[in-house]
């Protein structure tokens, strides 16, 4: 118990020393950094526009003294001008260091600087991980070596110009998915079974999806509103299916089939037939709760174009038209995926089992 | 797009039988929610308040109804919200500091045309898009570690308050790994386009330190990974303080 006090206090003190050094690495920035500190609002015009929002637009007169570059210590003023919504522009307040650009004795501010939060929050992370008992190890070698990987994965992207995107995906999905299950089951017949049946149910899952999608020629799907309008479409959204499916399924697989497993050793003379239908009862309590997870995640994530629309007078209809789709075709592919992976997983499950497991 | 829904359908109910009626129920009712977040903002509520409220009937729905046992359902749910209400108090602060609200420059292609004094507070959405975000995995977290203690409970019903610990981190740690799992290859799938442009957009190491849009995409991640980490001690605690009520009810 001692021993894991002060590895606590390590850590945390760890945390802290690397946050409190983001917070004064200005020194490694090319641009000027400033610390604010004194604000004064110039000017303040509220407007009502033809959509009938009513936003404020604020001009703020921004002191604060350079951290850094040959300057240092010297104290600049600034001007910013935002809406009180800020959709794309920042309200700054005193205290926080902002990333300037310089065009000849002018300033203007370029961005906050947000290393000292990313730091902080991944600390707290770690910190919350050391105060209880889990195994860290396992889980921090799957995330590095899955980051790893999805850097390799990056890389290639940018040097082969996506042209090679989707295959690329797919072999860094099969990657990090046998990644993840070596971690977790180490090299075993469950992580085999496990990651046979994922890759099956989610091949399956998409292959059969395209099939349906092509054979409307994908209407009401607007694949060219992907994000950033990426290039080339299809390959993109495919490739954000994949990886956002495979986690999900992941989880359902090994859940199933170690229950099924679990099953074998109580019951060892347990036929194939009962395994299968087993893991098909098992299998359908995940299916609700695992389309829930994604389709949060695909709402949170367009949440900001949504509102933006809908301010902007359009209808709900059109705006789900426009900003939803890609996500609600990709929600649809996944929960195909999910559903398909109970009996696929069960299937395999119930076979290796009777026939492997002795 | 609705030969796709069709095709959904038709394999859950061959799959789940009767109960594909229920599940499809719940996910109506969770979509109708959401629909109604969706207009309650754009007409001017409380965006916190709001969402609060809306996240609360989402749990309800989202546990009770994937949830048979009521025991279990009711810990899940004490859990989730106790969660819930963690993530929007640390969030509050952690987004303010990092200013990540809204969009950046990189959407620029999409933002042409709109007109962008909303009058939506933007920075308050930014809490509400990581507290949306959250709520699946927290229910699907709290629901798994709440049964699996419980089995263990009823098994043994004479565990001791660290024994019960143990036993949540034991069910935890398999969690914790494929929910972070899921929240991992869910930022690999959001983020690679934005990488992509970020290169063609010639930015440096600090340039994407700093963005707007990865600092989002990284705080959300980190924050609901902090949600899963959190539920299991909270979840052991409940599940502890039930059993010790049941052992002075039988005395």
């Amino acid at each position: 118990m001692k021993k894991n006090i002060r590895w606590l206090i390590i850590i945390g003190l760890a945390v802290l020393l690397a946050t409190g050094l983001t917070y004064f690495d200005s020194f490694m920035y090319h641009d000027p950094v400033v610390k604010i500190e004194k604000i004064k609002i110039n000017n303040k015009q509220t407007a009502t526009d033809e959509y009938k929002n009513t936003d404020t637009q604020i001009t703020q007169q921004i002191t604060g003294k350079l951290l850094n570059s040959n300057n240092r210590g010297k104290s600049v003023t600034f001007k910013n001008t935002y809406y009180k919504s800020q959709l794309v522009d920042t309200k700054y307040s005193v205290g926080q260091q902002v990333i300037l650009a310089k065009s000849g004795k002018t300033y203007t501010p370029k961005n906050v600087k947000r290393d000292t939060t990313l730091v902080f929050t991944f600390g707290l992370v770690i910190f919350l991980l050391y105060c209880m008992r889990f195994d860290r190890k396992k889980l921090f070698i799957s995330v590095l070596i899955n980051i790893v990987i999805y850097f390799g994965y990056l890389q290639t992207l940018i040097r082969t110009h996506n042209s090679i995107l989707l295959p690329l995906t797919v072999i860094t999905a099969l990657l990090i998915s046998a990644t993840a299950l070596l971690v977790i089951l180490g090299p075993t017949y469950p992580a085999l079974m496990a990651y046979s049946s994922t890759v099956i149910s989610t091949t399956t899952a998409v292959l059969l999806s395209i099939f349906v999608l092509s054979m409307t020629g994908y209407s009401g799907v607007h694949l060219e509103l992907d994000d950033f309008e990426l290039q080339p479409y299809l390959s993109v959204f495919l490739s954000q299916v994949i990886f956002s499916v495979l986690g999900v399924i992941l989880d359902e697989t090994m859940d199933i089939s170690s229950s099924l497993i679990e099953m074998k050793s109580e019951v060892s003379d347990v036929a194939e037939k009962t395994l299968f239908k087993s893991g098909i009862n098992i299998g359908r309590e995940f299916i609700g709760p695992l389309i829930n997870i994604l389709l949060f995640i695909v709402i949170a994530e367009n949440l900001n174009v949504v509102l933006l629309y809908l301010s902007n007078g359009n209808s709900i209809g059109y705006t789900i038209n426009m900003t939803l789709s890609l996500g609600i075709t990709q929600l649809l592919i996944s929960a195909i995926g999910i559903v398909l992976t109970v009996p696929v997983t069960s299937f395999i499950a119930s076979r290796v089992i009777t026939r492997r497991m002795k | 797009m609705l030969y796709l829904f069709a095709t959904f359908v038709v394999l859950l109910l061959l799959v789940t039988g009767t109960r594909g009626f229920t599940l499809l129920f719940g996910l109506g009712i969770n979509i109708v929610s959401i629909l109604a977040l969706l207009v309650l903002i754009a007409d001017g509520f409380n965006i916190l308040i709001t969402t609060g409220i809306i996240s609360m009937i989402i749990l309800v729905v989202a546990i009770y109804m994937n949830v048979d046992n009521p025991n279990t359902a009711s810990t899940a749910f004490k859990t989730s919200l106790m969660i819930m209400i963690f993530i929007i108090l640390i969030t509050i602060p952690l987004e303010y500091w990092a200013s990540v609200q809204g969009l950046a420059a990189e959407n620029q292609d999409e933002l042409e045309s709109f007109s962008l004094a909303a009058g939506i507070s933007f920075p308050q959405l930014a809490i509400a898009i990581i507290v949306i975000n959250s709520l699946g995995v927290i229910s699907e977290t709290s629901v798994a570690i709440t049964s699996g203690l419980n089995e263990i409970v009823v098994n043994k019903p004479t565990l001791t308050p660290t024994e019960i610990f143990n036993d949540g981190f034991s069910v935890g740690n398999k969690i914790l790994n494929t929910q972070t799992n899921t929240l991992l290859f869910n930022f690999f799938a959001s983020t690679f386009p934005l990488f992509f442009l970020i290169h063609s957009l010639g930015y440096k190491f600090g340039d994407i330190l700093n963005d707007k849009l990865v600092v989002a995409e990284v705080l959300t991640t980190l924050i609901c990974t902090v949600g899963v980490i959190l539920t299991v001690p909270i979840t052991s605690y409940l599940v502890y303080k039930k059993a010790n009520k049941k052992l002075q009810k039988v005395k």
